[in-house]
């Protein structure tokens, strides 16, 4: 590991465990992966903790009461990260994708809000349990339902004797590099621009040479936030594995490493907003059901594995893609159209079949694992459409998707906060009063949980009065969510926002700057950095030297990854 | 809304209109586990201040985005905006004031602010103001804004800034009048959002004028709305109410309606858009067209919707002096040919002389000779001063079985 001051020194080591020894425990004790961290709020009842985890990582947990009647097997399997692992300690990138042992936890050592379930069913692959290399697992998290015309050449190529299945040009995904250009650190371009290159050469600059050339490479880039840098190494790792530039359109060969990469490099496009060249290299994947997307393809390579190479997680992020450019209707569509395989799937498992109707699952707990996994995913495929929904303004649709969550919800956890959501939900389409009954029910369901009103409902009770125009009321009730939680940057923010529309600038923009000071990796979050930008170009038309000074303070805390530094400080 | 300054003052002014700020969410990208990003990217979007635990892929978020456009205004929403003046100089400046107008197409309104007093200010500080108006008209509107402060030569500086927005108009609304034999007047309202959003309508209600009593026909039991616990209308969507308005006693006995009577009443509506915006419109005074009885009005009462054929059955006959002389009438009875109802009783009946304003009730029995829906014809009245004769043909029906 290089010891560069920079980003290193970020993830304080002081921090972490030796990340050595974190690693070796997990792995030898799998059942100990399952684990929670608890921050703050009020989720008592569904926290936990295990031994090996509160001895590892005390620094990270000392603000935090630790329930020690937890039993563990209520608990769901959830995963949070909370240390920062180096690439060394990942699993040799070769066998990553063969073996399915463990992963190390791979985060900031700020992640670790409360996973109870709900997040769980959501993020559902977060929750895969440990287990020796296992046929079930894959089939379970690979399964997917061809369309006909996919299942007419899968066939095909099973029936053809060895060597004799060559299959149509038609029948093959063909994709290929679009974005040529190396990308160059936005953060750090911004800052060569306006600050000079003295000030700006004080990041740790040039990650990317730092790292090894492959995926443990692409993650330690990943997780130390150079984004750019990671889309980088994308470009030359799928270069090398002969789908890069000018390769669309020609036969290739897919890997689940190759679709990885691509998942991988799809992903970090989205976050950054790299929309254009993005919608370019998504286009030949079309919506992944071409039969070269399954196992069944190569039945030399893979013999009597089945289901979608194209990770499922590939398969949600093409279908929203749409949506990020202004489409969402598209967008809707394929989710409803993956929401329609999940739902064949999941009654096939009712009925005692494999997902795909294929086969029959002899047991018990095979079945009930794959009914979780894919309720999960169906939760999420949902609520990607609702969030859809919320684009289009339809309002009515959206509602009525997570009203029907909440029903089938089984914890009071969960039921609340989805209560939560729709109070938010209807104060956005202007129905205060839905939104004061659906904040009611979050209330009554809150009881459940704890006694006394805590962040969540006292920020939404902030929303109500916002939108009854009585600023004060909200101010005092994000005030009262800021008792609880001084640090939390969300409702500093609301509370700056509701300070302003009280006709309290000076105020509005000191608490904001608090915020960001508290917590500089949190505070400076692109948002909260337009609020803050919007209220100094209100207050003065010299704004230029404070807006300067955010942007040393992103250098000096912040790695490659919020998508338009110049447009959050509103620059240039 | 910022115009570029052209002479260096002292002091900046800054103005931002204030809509309802946004509830924003982070971009939401995940992974499984056991994806090559691992828990990366899930720890992105948990560790971001906008997303909201354990809801994290759920773009309901609880984080307000300030507003960052002027954005629509609509006829009936209040127009709110923060007035902001900075001393841009390192040395204090005395005496600074701020004035705010709006000039609509037709008037002059000035805003109130709280500060009217000058007030000095020290280096970096700023004075500044929130400012609410209800709008009422449609068309081009100009926000003035006046800064007056003491200049360096002890001399009155002042300088005006002029922000121009068009205010829209929201809805459209279309009545339709439907008067009943009974008197009752139903108007019909239909409602359509045209602003650009999806709106909520939080209360819709008939401000009856003093000749009618209102009942709304939009709730059902409990009072529920009959379009269920959602009155969204998506852009270009319209709705509709209906009401049933009865004339108070005093009206309902002149049967000549005084022209007051043609008004109906005003609709009243409450909308919220975008978290809670609020808007209110009022109608103008509704009219109806009154329907013209002429000089006789018969009114049938209490007609069985449904009769048994071959039996007689009696209904009764409202005849009603709409002149303004008395009337000398005389009721025939025909039964025409063809016709499935006959007329039982006398026909040529006179019916004495009838006061302006006054009411003659007369029982009519009639025997159905044919099933099906036969409609109620062949009464006659004979005006015998004006030797007119007035034909009743198509007043009712009666379902004959």
């Amino acid at each position: 590991m290089d010891n560069k001051p920079s980003l290193s020194q970020y993830f304080s080591s002081s921090e972490v465990p030796p990340a050595s020894q974190f690693f070796d425990e997990i792995g030898s004790s799998p059942s100990d992966m399952i684990q929670s961290i608890y921050l703050g709020e009020n989720e008592v009842n569904t926290t936990t903790t295990t031994n090996l985890f509160s001895q590892n990582v005390t620094t990270a947990l000392t603000q935090q009461k630790m329930p020690q009647e937890m039993t563990f097997a209520n608990v769901l399997p959830t995963v949070s990260g909370s240390t920062a692992v180096p690439a060394a300690s990942l699993p040799d990138p070769s066998t990553f994708f063969d073996t399915i042992g463990p992963e190390p936890q791979i985060g900031t050592s700020k992640s670790g809000m409360a996973t109870p379930a709900i997040l769980t069913e959501a993020m559902d692959g977060l929750s895969i349990k440990n287990q020796a290399v296992d046929i079930e697992a894959d089939r379970r998290r690979d399964a997917w339902i061809p369309t006909e015309e996919a299942k007419k050449t899968l066939l095909k190529a099973q029936s053809s004797p060895k060597g004799s299945f060559f299959p149509e040009r038609e029948v093959l995904t063909m994709p290929g590099l679009v974005l040529e250009e190396e990308l160059g650190d936005a953060l750090q371009e911004v800052a060569v621009k306006y600050l000079g290159v003295s000030t700006a050469g004080s990041r740790g600059v040039v990650r990317a040479d730092h790292v090894s050339r492959d995926e443990a490479g692409l993650r330690e880039l990943l997780r130390t936030g150079y984004l750019r840098a990671a889309v980088n190494l994308t470009a030359t790792l799928l270069a090398a594995a002969g789908q890069g530039v000018g390769r669309m359109h020609r036969p290739t060969k897919h890997t689940p490493r190759s679709l990885q990469l691509w998942l991988t490099r799809f992903a970090i496009m989205v976050r950054i907003k790299l929309h254009e060249p993005l919608l370019k290299e998504a286009e030949p994947f079309g919506d992944l059901s071409k039969p070269d997307m399954f196992y069944q393809f190569y039945p030399d390579t893979y013999e009597n594995r089945t289901g979608s190479m194209a990770p499922f997680s590939l398969r949600l992020l093409i279908a929203e893609l749409p949506g990020h450019v202004g489409k969402p209707e598209e967008a809707m569509d394929r989710l409803y159209t993956m929401l329609d395989v999940i739902q064949k799937m999941l009654s096939n498992l009712q009925q005692g079949k494999t997902e795909d109707g294929t086969g029959t699952i002899t047991s018990e707990q095979d079945k009930v694992e794959s009914i979780r996994l894919w309720t999960g995913r169906q939760t999420r495929v949902l609520h990607s459409i609702v969030n859809c929904a919320i684009a289009l303004k339809d309002y009515r649709l959206a509602s009525k998707i997570l009203v029907s969550l909440q029903k089938q919800a089984s914890s009071p956890a969960q039921k609340r906060a989805l209560s939560s959501a729709l109070c938010r939900l209807w104060l956005l389409a202007g129905h205060v009063k839905a939104a004061m009954v659906h904040l009611e029910d979050a209330r009554e369901q809150r009881h459940h949980l704890c006694p006394t009103p805590d962040v969540r409902e006292y920020v939404d009770l902030g929303l109500i009065d916002i939108a009854h125009g009585k600023y004060q009321e909200a101010a005092n009730n994000f005030a009262r969510a800021a008792d609880q939680e001084p640090t939390n940057i969300m409702v500093a923010n609301n509370l700056s926002v509701c300070l302003l529309y009280m006709g309290r600038l000076k105020e509005a923009i000191s608490v904001l700057q608090k915020a960001i000071n508290s917590d500089p990796e949190r505070g400076l979050n692109e948002k909260l950095l337009i609020n803050l930008c919007t209220l100094y170009e209100l207050e003065s038309s010299k704004t230029n030297e404070k807006k300067l000074n955010l942007l040393r303070m992103l250098c000096k805390h912040k790695s490659d990854t919020i998508p338009n530094v110049l447009e959050c400080l509103k620059l240039g | 809304m910022d115009p570029k300054e052209v002479v260096d003052h002292l002091v900046a002014l800054k103005v931002m209109r204030l809509t309802k700020p946004a509830l924003v969410s982070p971009k939401i990208v995940t992974c499984d586990f056991r994806d090559l990003p691992g828990n990366i990217l899930n720890n992105f979007l948990k560790d971001d201040a906008t997303s909201v635990v354990q809801m994290e892929t759920l773009a309901a978020g609880q984080f307000l985005l300030l507003p960052q456009s002027f954005g629509n205004i609509y006829l009936g929403e209040t127009f709110s905006c923060y007035v902001c003046v900075h001393n841009e100089t390192s040395q204090t400046v005395q005496s600074v004031s701020i004035k705010a107008d709006l000039q609509t197409s037709s008037q002059r309104i000035p805003l109130s602010t709280q500060n009217q007093s000058p007030v000095m200010l020290d280096v970096d500080e700023t004075l500044s103001d929130v400012i609410h108006h209800e709008v009422k008209d449609l068309g081009t509107h100009i926000l003035v804004c006046e800064v007056t402060y003491m200049s360096n030569f002890n001399t009155l500086a002042s300088f005006r800034k002029f922000f121009k927005f068009e205010v829209m108009k929201p809805l459209d609304v279309k009545t339709k009048f439907y008067n009943a034999e009974s008197d009752d007047v139903f108007l019909e309202a239909q409602i359509q959002n045209i602003t650009s959003g999806p709106i909520t309508l939080e209360q819709v209600s008939l401000e009856s004028s003093q000749h009618f009593s209102v009942k709304s026909l939009n709730d059902v039991e409990d009072s529920l709305s009959v379009f269920g616990y959602v009155t969204l209308l998506q852009a270009q969507e319209s709705c509709q109410y209906l009401y049933r308005l009865t004339p108070k006693e005093n009206t309902s006995t002149e049967i000549k309606l005084p022209v007051a009577a043609k008004n109906i009443g005003k609709l009243d509506i409450v909308w919220r858009s975008n978290l809670g915006e609020k808007g209110r419109l009022q109608t103008s005074q509704l009219q109806r067209i009154t329907p013209d009885y002429g000089d006789i009005r018969l009114v049938y009462e209490n007609i069985p919707s449904k009769v048994t054929v071959d039996e007689p059955f009696s209904f009764k006959c409202k005849i009603v002096n709409a002149s303004e002389r008395t009337l000398d009438l005389i009721l025939k009875l025909r039964s025409i040919q063809g016709s499935s109802l006959l007329w039982c009783g006398i026909s040529n009946r006179k019916l004495g002389p009838l006061e302006p304003g006054n009411v003659k009730n007369i029982e009519l029995t009639a025997l159905p000779i044919n099933t099906g829906l036969h409609i109620i014809t062949g009464v006659s009245l004979v005006d015998l001063f004006l030797k007119r004769t007035y034909d009743y043909d198509d007043l009712a029906s009666v379902y004959v079985c």
